[in-house]
C-alpha cells in the first residue's frame, strides 16, 4: 500500500534543523553549558514570573536584565550555545514554560556578554517569535538574527548593530539611544517610540511610527523620520 | 523585485478606484488598517484568479466595482469588459455565453466555433447570475470552475482568469443559485450603500469620457477577439494592446495595471506564503465543526442529526450540509492574497478570521431552527455574512480556550501517524475525534 503523506506535518514540534556538527563537538561539555544556561533562565523565571504572567513594563525589563546578568555569571558559552538555548525554549521537554518576555531579556543578556563581537542566531525554524531581542546591545557588538522576531526588538539599543533577516513586530527600537537596527522585511506599529538616537532601517513596510525624539528611520531606502510629515516629539 | 513594490501598486489602484470610481465606506479592519470589503476582495480576486459573488441592492455598484478592478488590474479598457459581460436572464443561451458555430463556415460544411469574448478574456463578469434559470446555470459550471469552455467538439481553456458574478436579493425575477454553482464561488461579499453623505457626491463630477475607456484600443481588441487565429496567439496579441492600454492608464490616471508576467510573479509570491501554526490549527478546527457528525460519520444534507447529541453546542448541529473541499482552498488562496497584500510573511490568525466569513457565507446551509433563532438579532451585514462572522468568532473562541491542548493533540497526531505507539488526546471538540480517525485509533462505525 502506498504511504500516505502525514496530514499533521506542520505540527511536528521537534526541530527539523539538520546541521552538520562534527561528532567531537557533541560532547558532554556542550550539554553542561546548555544546562547551566537553562538554570540561569529558570532562576530568572522563578524570580520574575512566579504566576506565569509577565507584565511588559520598562522597570520590569530593567529588573529582569539585572537578574539575568547574575544568572549567567561565570558561564563559559559561545554564540552557538545561545542558539541552542533558543531551540531548547521551543522544546517543552527541556523547559517547563516559555514566556517570551523574560526569554528575550535573557537571550539579550547572553548576547551582550558573549565573547564574540559578532553573533549570528539562526532562528528561522523557531516556532515562537521571541520578544525583546537585542535589548541594550552595546557598542562594538553585532547581532544577526535569521528569522522573524517579536515585539520590542532592539529597545534601549546602546550602540550595537542589530540585523534582522526577517520581519519585526511592534515597538522595534523603542527607547534606543545609539546604534543601528536593520530589518530586511517589515516592521509593526510604534516603531522607534521614544528613541533618542541611532538608526532604524527597514527594507519593507513600517506599519506605524511611535513618538520619536531623535535618530533616523528609513523605510525602503526613503527617510521617513525626520521629515516634513513627522516632527520630533518632546516628552 | 524590491520589497513591497507590487503591493504599493495595488494600493495605488485601490486608492484610485476608491477615490474616483467606486465611492465607498470602509467596513473591515485588519491590522490597524481599514478597507472596503467589496473593493478589497475584488482586487484580491483579480490577483489570485478567484471567483467572487457580489450581492446587494440594485444600483449599489456590484457590477461596477468588479468592472473597475478587472479593467485596471488586467489593463483591458472598460468597453471590452462591458462587451464581454454575460447578463443573467431567462432567455440566455449557450451561444451567447460560450460560443456559436461560424455560420459562414457551416454553410461550406465546416464546423468551426466562434468563441464569445466572455469565454476568451481573463476578466469574466456575469451580471445578475441568479436571473439565470437553474437549468441554464449548469451551462457555466465547468467554465466557472476550471476555465474550460466547450462547444460542439471544441474546447477553449483559459490559462488565467478571474470571475465576478453579481446577484440581487430575491425578487419575482430571481432563481436560486444551484448548490454546485454556489460552491464554486470562493467568496461572497456585499456591495453596500456608502451612506448619504458620500452618495450625495456621486456623479458630481460628470465626465464626457470614462477614464477607463479607450475607443481605439477597444476596437483593436475586438478585432483580435473576433479573429480566427488560435486562442494562444490571440491572447498574445491582446496582451500587446493591453500594454498600450497600461501605458495610457499610467499617463492619464497615474496607476499602473499589471501585465501577464507581473500577475504570475505575484501569484508565485502568494503561493509561497504559508499558514503559521495558529492559523493552521484554527482552520482545521473550523473544518472539523463544518464536516463532523457524531451520529452519521460526516455531515450530509440528507441526514438530520437530532437534539441530544453530545455535540449539540457545536456548529455541526446547526448546519445541514457538509463543507466542501473547495472551502479550504478558498480560505488558503484568499488568506495568502490578503497576507501578501499586507506584506506579511505568514498567514496568521487575523488573516483567516477576516477571510473565513466571506468564504463561508454562501456555502453553509443553516437549519431552519437556527435561522429563526438568529433572524431578529441586530446587525450591519446581510444575514448570510452576519451568520458566517458569528460562526467564525464562535469557533475562534473555542479554539482560544483549548489552543495549547489542541496543538499538543495535533502534534501527537503527527507522531502517531508516523508510526509511534502513542495514545491520542481526548477532548471536547470534533477535531479530536477527527484526529483519532486519521491515525486509525477510532474505527469507523460498521454497518
Amino acid at each position: 500500500m502506498p504511504k500516505m503523506k502525514n496530514p499533521f506535518e506542520a505540527f511536528h514540534q521537534t526541530s527539523s534543523r539538520k546541521r552538520e556538527i562534527p561528532l567531537d563537538k557533541i560532547l558532554k561539555s556542550k550539554e553542561e553549558t546548555l544546562s547551566k544556561v537553562l538554570k540561569g533562565y529558570e532562576d530568572l523565571l522563578k524570580n520574575e514570573a512566579k504566576d506565569l504572567v509577565w507584565l511588559m513594563q520598562y522597570s520590569t525589563v530593567i529588573k529582569a536584565y539585572s537578574i539575568a546578568e547574575k544568572g549567567i555569571e561565570g558561564i563559559e558559552y559561545t554564540a552557538e550555545d545561545i542558539e541552542e538555548f533558543c531551540y531548547a525554549l521551543d522544546r517543552t521537554d527541556q523547559i517547563p514554560y516559555l514566556i517570551t518576555g523574560p526569554a528575550g531579556v535573557y537571550i539579550s543578556t547572553l548576547c551582550n556578554y558573549a565573547k564574540e563581537e559578532e553573533i549570528a542566531l539562526h532562528l528561522r525554524d523557531l516556532n515562537v517569535k521571541i520578544n525583546l531581542l537585542g535589548y541594550r546591545l552595546p557598542p562594538n557588538k553585532k547581532l544577526i538574527v535569521e528569522g522573524n522576531v517579536g515585539d520590542f526588538t532592539g529597545i534601549g539599543l546602546d550602540g550595537g548593530e542589530l540585523i534582522i533577516e526577517g520581519s519585526g513586530k511592534n515597538y522595534t527600537g523603542a527607547g534606543m539611544k545609539r546604534g543601528k537596527i536593520i530589518v530586511r522585511h517589515n516592521l509593526g506599529f510604534n516603531t522607534g517610540h521614544g528613541m533618542t538616537g541611532g538608526e532604524i532601517i527597514a527594507g519593507g513596510r513600517i506599519k506605524g511610527l511611535g513618538k520619536i525624539v531623535g535618530g533616523k528611520i528609513f523605510e525602503r531606502e526613503h527617510p521617513i523620520f525626520p521629515n516634513e510629515g513627522v516632527k520630533p516629539f518632546y516628552f | 523585485m524590491k520589497n513591497g513594490y507590487y503591493q504599493e501598486r495595488i494600493r495605488d489602484i485601490y486608492g484610485y478606484i476608491s477615490d474616483n470610481l467606486y465611492l465607498n465606506r470602509p467596513d473591515i479592519d485588519i491590522k490597524g488598517e481599514r478597507f472596503n470589503s467589496t473593493l478589497l476582495f475584488c482586487l484580491l480576486t483579480g490577483l489570485n484568479g478567484g471567483k467572487e459573488l457580489i450581492i446587494g441592492e440594485p444600483g449599489l455598484g456590484k457590477t461596477t466595482s468588479a468592472e473597475y478592478a478587472g479593467s485596471i488590474l488586467y489593463r483591458y479598457p472598460l468597453g471590452v469588459i462591458w462587451g464581454s459581460e454575460v447578463s443573467g436572464h431567462p432567455e440566455q443561451t449557450e451561444e451567447k455565453i460560450i460560443g456559436r458555430p461560424d455560420l459562414g463556415e457551416l454553410n461550406k460544411g465546416k464546423e468551426e466555433v466562434v468563441w464569445t469574448n466572455f469565454a476568451q478574456i481573463p476578466v469574466k463578469i456575469v451580471d445578475e447570475i441568479n436571473r439565470l434559470p437553474e437549468t441554464k446555470q449548469s451551462m457555466i459550471l465547468n467554465g466557472v470552475d476550471r476555465g474550460n469552455w466547450e462547444y460542439l467538439n471544441e474546447i477553449l481553456i483559459n490559462d488565467e482568469y478571474s470571475l465576478f458574478a453579481t446577484a440581487n436579493y430575491q425578487d419575482r425575477g430571481t432563481n436560486t443559485i444551484i448548490a454546485p454553482l454556489i460552491d464554486r464561488f470562493d467568496i461572497l461579499v456585499e456591495s453596500r450603500h456608502p451612506g448619504p453623505n458620500i452618495a450625495f457626491t456621486i456623479g458630481k463630477e460628470t465626465r464626457l469620457n470614462h477614464p477607463l475607456r479607450h475607443p481605439q484600443y477597444e476596437k483593436d481588441l475586438y478585432q483580435i477577439l473576433r479573429g480566427n487565429k488560435p486562442y494562444d496567439e490571440k491572447m498574445a496579441m491582446a496582451e500587446e494592446i493591453c500594454d498600450l492600454v497600461g501605458e495610457h492608464m499610467k499617463e492619464t490616471l497615474g496607476v499602473k495595471g499589471l501585465n501577464k508576467g507581473e500577475r504570475s510573479e505575484i501569484k508565485e509570491e502568494m503561493v509561497d506564503i504559508d499558514f503559521d501554526l495558529d492559523a493552521n490549527a484554527f482552520v482545521r478546527t473550523l473544518l472539523a465543526e463544518l464536516s463532523f457528525c457524531h451520529k452519521y460519520g460526516q455531515k450530509r444534507s440528507v441526514e438530520v442529526c437530532e437534539e441530544g447529541c453530545h455535540y449539540t453546542g457545536y456548529l455541526c448541529h446547526h448546519i445541514k450540509n457538509c463543507a466542501s473541499n473547495r472551502l479550504p482552498t478558498s480560505i488558503r488562496n484568499y488568506s495568502q492574497a490578503l497576507a501578501w497584500f499586507l506584506e506579511d510573511d505568514e498567514i496568521d490568525i487575523e488573516h483567516v478570521r477576516l477571510v473565513i466569513p466571506y468564504t463561508l457565507a454562501h456555502r453553509i446551509q443553516w437549519k431552519d431552527s437556527y435561522l429563526s433563532r438568529k433572524e431578529g438579532e441586530g446587525r450591519n451585514d446581510p444575514f448570510q455574512i452576519y451568520l458566517a462572522k458569528e460562526a467564525t468568532e464562535e469557533i475562534f473562541q473555542r479554539y482560544n480556550e483549548q489552543r495549547e491542548y489542541l496543538l499538543e493533540a495535533l502534534s501527537i497526531g503527527w507522531r502517531a501517524f508516523a508510526g509511534e505507539e502513542i495514545t491520542p488526546l481526548d477532548g471536547d471538540h470534533p477535531i479530536y475525534e477527527e484526529i483519532k480517525k486519521d491515525i486509525g485509533a477510532k474505527d469507523e462505525k460498521s454497518f
